[in-house]
């Protein structure tokens, strides 16, 4: 491509001493051109301010030079980084998740709906475990206060409830800016209610929640215990869903499984069904991880997503957590997150339910090492006796510690098809009814791949 | 221009700002200059190196506007060896310099200051600023800065990390093995994230004295500026992006062992002395019963270590570490009494004062 500013350096270059063209304008570059007005970036702050005070007419005269008429430049510091403005000087944005995406065109108070906005439906990966909930979702979205009204999600910690739940806020808020919205969680639900009674306040508190449109109570199941703020609860509820006004309540279960709440609150509360998330599936937990990598910009080999979809077995929080760590620990040993997990770096997922995870290329490199020779050599075609009986025993610890099929073995081992694998693997198998020696050949290989 | 001060004031900021112009790597001749600038009875030495720059405001009992360039190091190398007490005239004319002590008096060739690079601004009213005593940052940033790396293909490591997290802002260093942390002001308003080259801090606390009570920090987007009394410095952030390290730092231990420092200093000197061969490393081990930790080597060729503290110790463990790592981190820490936190053989250890929470100090194992 060409590029103008190279011309614009070259006469430069020719019109000031070397070392000082060499100190200030290497890794310089023309960022944008437009309305008159040049933008020329720099790498320090030191260069920045030589070019602008001390070299902007040289500059000015060269950009002319090369037919650029400019009336003003303006002089910037480049970085290969996001830079975020006004006063959070943060070089690089990494919880981009809390971070609301698009900007809301209509300036909305957040801290009034107790709504974060980092919580959107587009960040929220669906899956065949939360689809319902999410198709439910969208329901209310779409016809807030009619079909799903109240709106009762239960599941597990850490599934995505608050994440769906103020997404539909969110999405409300966006569609209607002047909606009035309350996400509450309900231990704060509890202490500004005990709070209003103190202060002798408790009609101002029942009247802020009966102008609300959408009322939104996170852990339900923290009403335990709390006689008091039931009934009061039980009267907004009440009030709100008398008008239409949507409701929408999390807990970890069902309100019938709640002990102390009242029935008649309890079965008002699934009057509109209630649904549940679950925990997902091996794959949806692979979609979640893909779909983070993607969000954050990360490139992550998929054998190491696979790795944590399969070893985190408790809830999405985990998930992600056990991603991040993997994450930060990456960047901070400077090694790929495969890598890491190969040389066993990541340990401790979940507390024990660690499976060291072993790929093909280390099971061959074993192999190999094992019977002194390259893996080079173990690949292939070759009909040397000891090279074939050393591609065999790879093929049948590939089928059976690795459960890969046997095409995948077919192109790992680097044979001509899965017949060739489906016969090595039966050969092994009927060798080691007879051979011992072959037994403790694979035994020490074992030990030596998982060791 | 010209000026006249004593012996001690200019040697003082002399030697303040000449480091910088020493750098073997100053690309251009004149940055091995320090800049001599009278404006409005307002006297300033300056140097810069291009990702720093060191401001010294020099008191005066008399001056005339005007400004010079002269080679830094001759200057600071010649006043320094005048007599103290002496009264120090200097006065410029075209390039050169005449320096009258008593019965002292030489010229020196500079240069004119048009060539010397111009000092970046920073804005005032933008940048985020705060305030530390000198004697928390000097602590502060020699616990972190020890963990800082040089190696210069991951330019990120070779800087501090400054950042906030929940309203308070925390230094950071890692050089990709081990990991140094200290939170260094209790509140901040502003979202700080950056980072800032170990040898521009290393000139800053070069520059703290025992005058200096508080060091002023300003951040923009791409540089720092530091003022601690008359001197004031200036410098670019690195550019990259710093490991997200609190993901690294174990939350819970599998086993934590509370032990005395000096104790475990020294067997940790005794099991170094024979790791010499395996690249320092040596094995912890931390037994229940026996309520013992012992730190072991195993050399070879000149024998074996084996040395044995008593200490509390919640679970059995042992995890492989490199010695110079773990001295490190006990150098950092002041209290007598430290704990020692185990996360399974491949996670980091943790490293703690006993009481005091605001300093951690992380190392990764290395393969047993």
């Amino acid at each position: 491509m060409f590029d103008v500013w190279k011309n614009v350096l070259a006469e430069i270059e020719r019109s000031i001493p070397a070392m000082y063209y060499k100190t200030f304008f290497d890794k310089t570059e023309l960022v944008s051109m437009g309305d008159g007005v040049a933008t020329i970036g720099t790498p320090s702050p030191f260069s920045k301010t030589q070019l602008e005070r001390k070299y902007h007419d040289i500059i000015k005269k060269a950009l002319e030079n090369n037919d650029i008429k400019v009336k003003s430049i303006n002089y910037i510091v480049i970085s290969s980084k996001p830079k975020a403005n006004n006063r959070n000087i943060v070089q690089v944005i990494k919880e981009k998740a809390s971070r609301p995406r698009d900007t809301f065109s209509v300036e909305t108070d957040f801290s009034k709906t107790n709504l974060n906005p980092g919580y959107t439906m587009d960040n929220f990966v669906v899956g065949s475990n939360n689809d319902l909930a999410v198709s439910v979702a969208e329901n209310v979205i779409n016809n807030p206060g009619t079909k799903y009204n109240p709106f009762f999600l239960y599941g597990g910690p850490g599934l995505g409830k608050t994440h769906l739940v103020q997404a539909i806020g969110n999405e409300l808020l966006k569609n209607n800016p002047k909606i009035k919205i309350l996400y509450a969680p309900m231990n704060r639900f509890y202490a500004d209610f005990i709070n209003s009674i103190k202060n002798k306040r408790g009609d101002e508190f029942s009247q802020k929640f009966y102008k609300l449109d959408v009322l939104i109570i996170d852990d339900f199941q923290m009403i335990i215990g709390k006689e008091k703020s039931q009934e009061e609860f039980f009267n907004i509820f009440n009030e709100l869903h008398q008008r239409n006004k949507q409701i929408i309540v999390t807990s970890d279960r069902l309100p019938s499984q709640i002990k102390e709440v009242d029935t008649r609150l309890a079965s008002r509360l699934t009057w509109a069904g209630a649904i549940d998330l679950q925990m997902p599936k091996f794959e949806d937990k692979c979609a979640i991880l893909k779909s983070k990598a993607e969000f954050e910009g990360i490139e992550i080999e998929d054998e190491a997503i696979e790795y944590i979809a399969e070893n985190v077995k408790t809830n999405i929080r985990d998930l992600e957590g056990e991603f991040k760590r993997l994450l930060a620990m990456s960047e901070f040993r400077n090694k790929s997150p495969l890598e890491l997990i190969q040389d066993g770096y990541i340990s401790g997922i979940n507390k024990g339910t660690r499976v060291r995870a072993v790929s093909p290329k280390q099971v061959v490199e074993k192999v190999a090492k094992y019977y002194q020779l390259t893996p080079k050599e173990l690949c292939g075609k070759s009909r040397v006796s000891h090279i074939k009986n050393a591609r065999q025993v790879a093929m049948y610890i590939l089928s059976k510690e690795l459960q890969m099929s046997t095409t995948k073995i077919a192109y790992e081992v680097g044979v001509k098809d899965h017949t060739t694998v489906m016969h090595g693997v039966k050969k092994i198998e009927s060798d080691l009814n007879l051979n011992y020696g072959l037994r403790d050949e694979i035994e020490a290989i074992r030990e030596k791949i998982y060791g | 221009m010209k000026i006249e001060t004593t012996q001690e004031k200019l040697t003082k900021a002399l030697n303040i700002v000449s480091k910088v112009a020493m750098g073997a790597r100053n690309s251009l001749p004149i940055l091995n200059n320090v800049l001599i600038k009278v404006n409005k009875k307002k006297v300033s030495l300056t140097t810069t190196n291009l990702d720093m720059a060191v401001v010294d405001y020099l008191p005066v009992s008399n001056s005339e506007d005007g400004e010079i360039t002269v080679p830094a190091r001759l200057l600071a190398e010649f006043v320094s060896n005048l007599p103290k007490g002496e009264v120090i005239k200097i006065s410029s004319k075209d390039t050169k310099i005449k320096i009258e002590a008593g019965k002292y008096s030489s010229v020196m060739n500079g240069s004119l200051s048009d060539d010397f690079p111009e000092l970046p601004d920073i804005n005032e009213k933008e940048a985020v600023k705060f305030k530390v005593s000198a004697e928390e940052f000097k602590i502060g940033l020699n616990q972190v800065i020890i963990a800082s790396s040089n190696d210069l293909t991951r330019p990120a490591l070779t800087g501090v990390y400054f950042n906030s997290d929940g309203g308070k802002l925390y230094v950071a260093a890692t050089d990709g093995y081990r990991l140094a942390e200290k939170k260094l002001v209790d509140k901040i308003s502003d979202e700080v994230a950056v980072i800032i080259p170990t040898s521009s801090l290393q000139e800053v606390l070069r520059s703290i004295n025992e005058e200096t009570e508080e060091i002023e920090v300003l951040l923009d987007e791409s540089q720092a500026r530091f003022r601690l009394g008359e001197t004031e410095i200036t410098s670019k952030l690195i550019d990259g992006s710093f490991p997200n390290y609190r993901q690294l730092i174990p939350k819970d231990n599998t086993s934590t062992v509370v032990l005395n420092r000096d104790e475990l200093m020294r067997v940790t000197k005794l099991a170094a002395l024979f790791a010499k061969e395996v690249g320092g490393s040596i094995v912890c081990e931390a037994k229940a019963d026996e309520r013992v930790f012992s730190v072991a080597s195993i050399a070879n060729e000149f024998g074996e270590n084996d040395s044995k503290i008593e200490a509390e110790i919640e679970k059995d463990d042992k995890v492989t570490l490199n010695s110079r790592f773990l001295i490190d981190a006990l150098n950092s820490l002041s209290e007598n009494t430290v704990k020692f936190g185990f996360s399974g053989d491949l996670s980091p250890v943790v490293i703690r004062n006993n009481k005091k929470q605001d300093y951690t100090h992380i190392i990764m194992p290395l393969k047993g």
